[in-house]
């Protein structure tokens, strides 16, 4: 029967039961306004998506091998600067996106550092960069924002053009999804996070693997704040933050990976991270007023989620 | 967060001098501190609740000029995320640190009655500034009279749409500093007795977010005829969203507050109506002249309010925002004076 074994091996992936609440979501938010599947909305629905995707992705990695950043927000609004200033002292745009990249790549090997080496928890490190980070930020703009550059075809590749942001959010998963499950450094992250004396005894360098996740956290969220920051055309000082980062971390655990590591999903996070933009997208579209929004939009991640859990069971009993 | 600055008064002066100052010194026919019988270094506190926010960079230039101008010395410091908690514990500590004189943004009608008690006990003078709570025993509130400019806005609604849907965007429902302007707008719309459905809308507190919930919004309410903000990223918001949708060929009007640089640049293509500037280098500098006099009168003079103002900055005055970069608007902390227009 094939078509039992298709449904069977859809509810067997770990992604599947935050998927069907995602769809759920989408047909209540059709059915209650007409506008949620126009174009014009679909791409300000994979606005509200992108950059927390790109950043659940490191979140995700560094969750599985058992650490957290609670920095990526403040590299988040670095980044664009650091571009920025880079654009003004005469270096071309795309040069200027390759060095903030990798300023952004040295706050990673940092925090990484601090936290293997020192042996600080990586969230009481990550919470002394966080704070570093946004009065280095601060400091640097004197507080002000500042236009961001406009390069035409190249902003519009990285950011300002509708659904640019979207298609590299899809991208990133996917390669971090490859890099998880395909790769030696996808299964010894899940080995660092699972069984670190374990995976050390085997062989694992289980720091380096988490410096390295570290890295890729810092430059995904630098990343995601050099989009956001062609998108609106603004770089804002107080861009990101905590609210980014919980959202990030918030839509890989919501997806599937725990915070307790050892394991977990890219693709879900990217799903989690799906519902959470339907959600604030399809409230705010409906008009919801400004003092319920919160108390809406909180019910409903509760409502989603404990159906998440359910759907869940019903998946393993399967 | 705190930032400390102590500025080295005389040798600036000597230099030059604050940006304000020389201008002091023309107006009182000699250098301007020598207008005021010598004093010892006050300390002036000035408790903020959003103190990393750039809206208060030119409040802070306007305090640093004052404070270079009156030989006093000055503290930034309170809550980065609008925590009363946070402000209050700052205001203690510059009660314990029996500091000169105190300004605080009172953001909470109650929060801070009891550390003004205290301060007052200290004899310790408090003004509020950009924000206030006219119940409080504050001795006088410098900024905008913020109900005020939400009727104005709402006054200039009415003017520019006759019927229809309009939306009034504000970050964070129920804040002080804003919540006021959408109280005054509403009442302003509703006592015009004119067909207009007014939709009060949260954009939350950081501009990429601020963007998307306006254009989702606008999207799920193409009828609208306009879209109106009451803070600095809303607003910019507001003006990319009608710009990048092209929304000025359907008719749809915008306005809102203050002067991000966005903003100015889409008001300049035409893409919003107006914004208004609420002068926050004002807030900073006259609020310190208030706390010098009250500190030289002995209490005498000084407790005045001081509206800080309600300018329209419309496509026909953006242009000198644009051309110049001043600290009076935030843009650089470069000390200049700035050529005065052809005509005023």
């Amino acid at each position: 029967m094939p078509r039992r074994g298709l449904l069977n091996r859809l509810l067997r992936l770990r992604e599947a039961s935050i998927l069907a609440v995602g769809i759920v979501l989408v047909v209540y938010f059709r059915a209650a306004n007409p506008y949620f599947l126009t174009d014009a909305n679909l791409e300000t629905l994979s606005q509200f998506i992108a950059a927390t995707a790109i950043i659940a992705c490191g979140e995700i990695m560094l969750l599985i091998c058992g650490e957290i950043d609670l920095s990526a927000g403040h590299v988040f609004a670095l980044a664009p600067f650091v571009m920025h200033f880079l654009d003004e002292a005469g270096l071309p745009m795309p040069a200027a996106l390759v060095l903030a990249l990798g300023g952004c790549a040295v706050v990673g090997l940092i925090n990484g550092l601090i936290t293997v080496r020192l042996r600080v928890p990586s969230f009481v490190t990550t919470l002394g960069t966080f704070s570093l980070l946004n009065g280095f930020t601060l400091t640097i703009s004197h507080g002000s924002p500042v236009e961001t550059g406009d390069e035409g075809g190249f902003a519009d590749a990285f950011g300002a053009g509708g659904y640019s942001e979207i298609i590299w959010a899809v991208a990133i998963a996917l390669g971090v999804h490859f890099v998880l499950r395909q790769t030696r450094w996808g299964l010894y992250t899940i080995a660092a996070g699972g069984n670190p004396e374990g995976a050390a005894e085997a062989g694992i360098r289980v720091g380096r693997i988490k410096v390295g996740n570290f890295v890729l956290t810092s430059v995904l969220g630098g990343f995601a704040g050099i989009l956001e920051a062609f998108r609106i055309g603004s770089t804002d000082p107080l861009a990101g933050g905590t609210a980014i980062m919980f959202l990030a971390v918030a839509a890989g655990v919501i997806g599937g990976t725990p915070l307790a590591g050892g394991s977990g999903t890219v693709l879900g996070g990217l799903v989690g991270a799906a519902v959470l933009g339907v959600l604030r997208d399809g409230f705010t579209l409906q008009g919801i007023n400004a003092f319920t929004f919160d108390m809406i939009l909180g019910a409903a991640i509760l409502v989603a989620m404990v159906a998440n859990i359910h759907v869940g069971r019903l998946r393993r009993r399967v | 967060m705190t930032k400390q600055n102590k500025f080295a008064v005389g040798r600036r002066l000597a230099v030059g001098g604050a940006a304000l100052a020389p201008a002091l010194a023309l107006l009182a026919g000699h250098p301007a501190l020598a207008a005021l019988p010598s004093h010892p270094r006050w300390k002036l506190v000035f408790v903020n609740h959003v103190t990393t926010n750039p809206f208060f960079v030119p409040t802070q230039y306007g305090i640093q000029d004052a404070c270079a101008a009156f030989g006093c010395d000055y503290q930034w410091t309170g809550s980065a995320t609008s925590n009363a908690a946070e402000m209050v514990n700052a205001m203690n500590a510059a009660i314990a640190a029996k500091v000169d004189a105190i300004a605080v943004s009172l953001v909470d009608p109650v929060a801070f009655d009891r550390p003004i008690e205290r301060a007052f006990a200290a004899g310790i003078p408090v003004f509020s500034y950009n924000a206030d709570a006219p119940k409080s025993a504050r001795l006088a509130y410098i900024g905008q009279d913020l109900y005020k400019s939400g009727v104005m806005m709402g006054e200039r609604i009415v003017s520019l749409i006759p019927s229809g849907v309009v939306a009034l965007f504000i970050a964070t429902p129920g804040q002080l500093n804003i919540q006021p302007r959408i109280d005054g707008a509403q009442d302003a719309i509703k006592q015009s007795g004119k067909p207009i459905q007014a939709e009060v809308v949260a954009t939350g507190p950081t501009v990429d977010e601020e963007l998307s919930r306006i254009r989702a919004w606008y999207i799920g309410h193409q009828e609208a005829k306009g879209m109106f903000a009451v803070d600095a990223g809303s607003t910019q918001g507001v003006s990319e969203v009608i710009r990048s949708m092209n929304l000025v060929a359907k008719g749809m009007h915008g306005g809102g507050f203050d002067l991000l640089p966005r903003t100015l640049t889409n008001i300049h293509d035409g893409a919003l109506d107006f914004t208004i500037d609420q002068q926050p280098y004002l807030q900073g500098f006259y609020t310190v002249m208030e706390m010098v006099t009250w500190l030289l009168s002995g209490g005498l003079t000084g407790p005045a309010e001081i509206n800080t103002g309600l300018k329209f900055v419309t496509r026909e005055t953006v242009g000198p925002y644009l051309t110049t970069s001043t600290r009076y608007e935030g843009k650089t902390d470069k000390e200049a004076v700035v050529p005065r227009p052809a005509k005023v």
